[in-house]
């Protein structure tokens, strides 16, 4: 008989658990906005019109007030905010410029295909204070986007349509395969915005941005399906720690 | 919107490429595919000036020699003799209608009305309803036409509040509901107004006197409409967005001379009526604004030859906003234009600094929560809100995708026992799930709270040391106990007998306003951190898995380590997990016995008990060649 009386079992493996894919990456943005210097704000899912639309220049006739496209509740009352960006507004009416917020969380739109869900999460920031330009909105959306995705990753600016930035921009980077991918929106806060929050719009400029989290998530991991995130199988959230 | 390129090109003097069009069109915002010669484009919701040929040209003459001349009609029209009223100024302050009666319908169509249909392989309908169409394509203005023959007695538009049935020209039957802005002739409706008309008033291939409406509707009257009557209009996607209140009388001009073409006009008459005036926006010259808006540092020449290019005017140190413009209001909207122009992707960068803010971790307990979870084997999930269980504080959506989420969550276990049930059903036998989210209840007005809910179920673990232990009230209570031992929890066991499950197992949970937590959980120091990298995803299988388990008696123990490198780092397409589940060292006989569990699943097919058996040999015989270890009650040449 051998002499290994002394031998040690087998290493225990911890049965370690793993956080949602979605809510790590969440938190990773807001960590690296964070460190950019933004504050965190955190606003109610389920809002007002009011905050939801009117104060973010978005008109009673536009589309994405429609009940096709807006969860209304208790008698349309209120709704399930749309975007986090009521969150900033909530916070421009607090605090005077300059500030710098982002905000996160759940957002809802009355879609539900392959490519959409119903819920779905963002991650917004707002900066303003005296001579925001569109040139330094740029810098930083080169920062987040080099954070994220590399330095050497290509990136272009496209003109885009919010009613709340003026001018508003979407930002593509270029995937392996050679292709654009819409990656963010952003733009310089509309004044009619920052003198709906009190704010003297021939004083101080603003930009904002916000980021899809799923767009992003599916990117870093190459999943291809959206719904894959909310299935909650273990097989698939096992592979995230 | 398919747009030919040849039918672009054709106005640009310098006669660019598609690609170099494409570029072109890509720095101005103007997102589109480009298949063989046609682009598709897709414009953002504030363009709707550029839904045409005209209005992309206008656009394009940014960057190149654009020639917007079209032929026109320059005869004087006699006034069209018209029983009409317009109850509804406010909703369309400038309507025209044109009378034209010709001696024959073209078999054959000619020049660019030809290549319309030609190029973009559209279908005909009729001669002026196919005139229209064109137009519509040319310069973005909608136009209706009505069978003269048809349209005898009063006129009306007006916003109607009652229901009334409606067949339109594409045949389809539809109740209007709610408001309406709509055509009636002699009470009846025949046109809904922006959307589509009506059958009864339809021209045909044998219409040869038509009526063409030629008006401007307010966007908010339009929108939402063809959606709601479920209706492909091209005509109400341009109102919606708003068309060009100045565009009629070089509309119908170009209408009269499209048919002018193909036909012989016998009479032709025109009637217009406008209740207000469209006001031109002006704003002031100021280029230093828009310098800092951009971060940029243009001349004002430079800054107004721009802005002419895209049809800007300037008088007396203003810039007079076009008809077709009517996006653009602020000195903010004037730097978009010339931001666009210069090239987003060739503006500098100027460095920013934003001034560091105190960093206040708001959700530290939460946080700190999760990580001791994680630390204990349980999963972060993140499930839908929307539910189809009422309560008394449920919040109902007034517009569910459908009846099964109708309501808002009050709680967060049920979405964590359909969970646990989905895993089990995937055969996995330990279950441990947790979700942290706002909850919103109605009374006396909407209540939010933030809660941690978890269950488990099953195995404590795959270790060899929680393998045989099952989850129950005390598994949990202990390990909260272990970072708050001065709280007590209120652990429930939900029954399963409701549950559509075969498992006995007990079924664990807690559910718990986070604000309900001490601080005291800010001590506890956590072993799992987030992960470094973002891991590739790995496509999952959802086919059944397979079970083998194989217990080793191990008397040279030096061989351990060389069983378990063999067996844990097996590879194989149908492994899908191999883990230790039993160990145990028999001091009095000298003997380790070890227990293997290999989990088989494959990504394409069910697997048969011979594929596995292949692999379960191998693994076997691969094993058995080790010295010293033996399989009980299996001889090692088997």
């Amino acid at each position: 008989m051998p002499e290994h009386n002394d031998i040690s079992p087998p290493e225990l493996i911890a049965d370690k658990g793993s956080l949602h894919p979605i809510n790590h990456m969440k938190d990773s943005i807001m960590e690296l906005l964070t460190s950019f210097g933004f504050e965190t704000v955190d606003g109610p899912e389920i809002e007002t019109e009011e905050f939801n639309f009117d104060m973010l220049n978005i008109k009673k006739s536009h589309p994405a007030r429609q009940m096709h496209d807006t969860f209304y509740v208790e008698n349309k009352s209120n709704l399930l905010r749309t975007h986090t960006s009521p969150v900033q507004i909530r916070g421009m009416l607090e605090k005077k410029p300059p500030l710098a917020f982002i905000s996160g969380g759940k957002v809802y739109r009355k879609d539900d295909d392959a490519t959409h869900l119903p819920m779905f999460h963002q991650v917004e920031g707002i900066y303003v204070n005296q001579n925001v330009s569109f040139a330094q909105l740029k810098d930083l959306i080169y920062k987040i986007i080099f954070s994220l995705f590399g330095d050497g990753v290509e990136l272009r600016f496209r003109p885009s349509y919010f009613p709340f930035t003026e001018p508003s921009a979407e930002v593509d980077i270029l995937s392996k395969e050679g292709k654009w991918l819409e990656i963010l929106g952003c733009g310089l806060v509309n004044p009619v915005v920052l003198e709906n929050c009190n704010i003297d719009s021939t004083k101080y400029s603003g930009l904002a941005f916000g980021l899809g989290i799923e767009r992003i998530a599916m990117l870093k991991h190459g999943v291809t399906d959206i719904r894959e995130f909310y299935k909650s199988n273990l097989d698939f959230l096992s592979q995230f720690k | 919107m398919k747009i030919a390129y040849r039918h672009l090109v054709q106005h640009i003097e310098e006669s660019p490429s598609i690609e170099n069009i494409s570029n072109k069109l890509f720095q101005l915002g103007h997102e589109h595919e480009i298949d063989g010669d046609i682009l598709d484009m897709e414009f953002t919701p504030n363009r709707g000036d550029c839904l045409s040929i005209n209005g992309l040209l206008r656009d394009l003459a940014a960057f190149y020699t654009v020639d917007l001349h079209q032929e026109v009609c320059t005869e004087k029209l006699n006034e069209l003799q018209l029983d009409f009223e317009n109850l509804s100024e406010n909703i369309c302050p400038k309507i025209s209608f044109l009378k034209l009666e010709i001696d024959q319908v073209p078999e054959t169509y000619k020049n660019s009305l030809d290549n319309y249909f030609t190029d973009l392989s559209l279908n005909k309908n009729n001669f002026f309803t196919d005139v229209s169409n064109y137009l519509s394509y040319e310069t973005g203005q909608p136009t209706h036409c009505y069978d003269a023959n048809t349209m005898s007695g009063k006129l009306l538009f007006h916003e109607i509040k009652k229901n009334e049935e409606f067949e339109t020209l594409l045949d389809k039957k539809i109740t209007l509901t709610g408001k309406n802005s709509v055509f009636s002739l002699n009470d009846n409706v025949i046109n809904l107004a922006g959307v589509v008309g009506g059958k009864s008033t339809s021209c045909s291939n044998n219409t040869k006197t038509v009526i063409v409406e030629c008006a401007y509707f307010q966007p908010e009257a339009i929108i939402g409409k063809s959606v709601k009557y479920d209706i492909q209009s091209e005509a109400s996607h341009k109102f919606e967005r708003g068309v060009d209140p100045d565009c009629h009388d070089k509309v119908l001009s170009r209408f009269i001379n499209l048919v002018s073409d193909h036909a012989n006009i016998k009479d032709m008459s025109i009637i217009s009526y406008k209740s207000k005036d469209n006001l031109i926006h002006q704003i002031p010259v100021n280029v230093k604004k828009i310098n800092q808006i951009i971060g940029i540092n243009i001349s004002e020449k430079e800054y107004l030859n721009l802005l002419s290019k895209l049809g800007f005017v300037v008088e007396e140190g203003f810039i007079k906003v076009p008809s077709f413009r009517s996006d653009i209001k602020t000195q903010n909207d004037l730097a978009e234009e010339v931001a666009r122009v210069i090239g987003y992707d060739n503006i500098s960068t100027s460095k920013i600094s934003i001034p560091n803010n105190e960093r206040i971790n708001h959700k530290a307990i939460e946080n700190k929560l999760r990580f001791f979870l994680l630390d204990n084997g349980f999963y972060e999930v993140i499930n839908s809100p929307f539910v189809n269980l009422s309560s008394e504080e449920a919040i109902k959506v007034d517009n569910p995708l459908d009846s099964n989420r109708e309501y808002l969550r009050t709680n967060l276990t049920n979405s964590l026992v359909d969970n646990l049930l989905f895993n089990e059903r995937r055969q996995k036998e330990s279950v441990k799930l947790f979700e942290i989210s706002d909850v919103y209840l109605s009374s006396n007005g909407i209540n939010k709270k933030r809660k941690l809910s978890i269950i488990a179920s099953g195995r404590v673990g795959e270790n060899y040391k929680d393998f045989s232990k099952k989850i129950n009230k005390k598994y949990l209570a202990i390990l909260f106990q272990e970072i708050l031992p001065n709280k007590v929890f209120d652990f429930k066991i939900i029954s399963r007998e409701l549950l559509d499950t075969k498992i006995k197992n007990e079924i664990v949970s807690l559910e718990i306003d986070i604000d309900k937590f001490p601080d005291d959980i800010l001590r506890y120091e956590e072993t799992s951190s987030p992960p470094d990298t973002f891991n590739e995803y790995r496509p999952i299988s959802d086919l059944p898995s397979s079970i083998k388990d194989i217990s080793y008696s191990v008397k040279d123990f030096s061989k351990i380590k060389e069983l378990t490198n063999l067996l844990l780092t097996y590879q194989s397409d149908i492994v899908k997990n191999v883990f230790i589940f039993d160990y145990f060292k028999n001091e009095k006989t000298e003997e380790i016995k070890i227990g293997f569990r290999f989990v088989f699943q494959s990504k394409i097919s069910t697997l048969t008990a011979s594929e596995i058996d292949v692999i379960y040999n191998e693994i076997i015989t691969k094993s058995l060649g080790i010295q010293g270890i033996t399989i009980p009650g299996m001889k090692k040449n088997v």
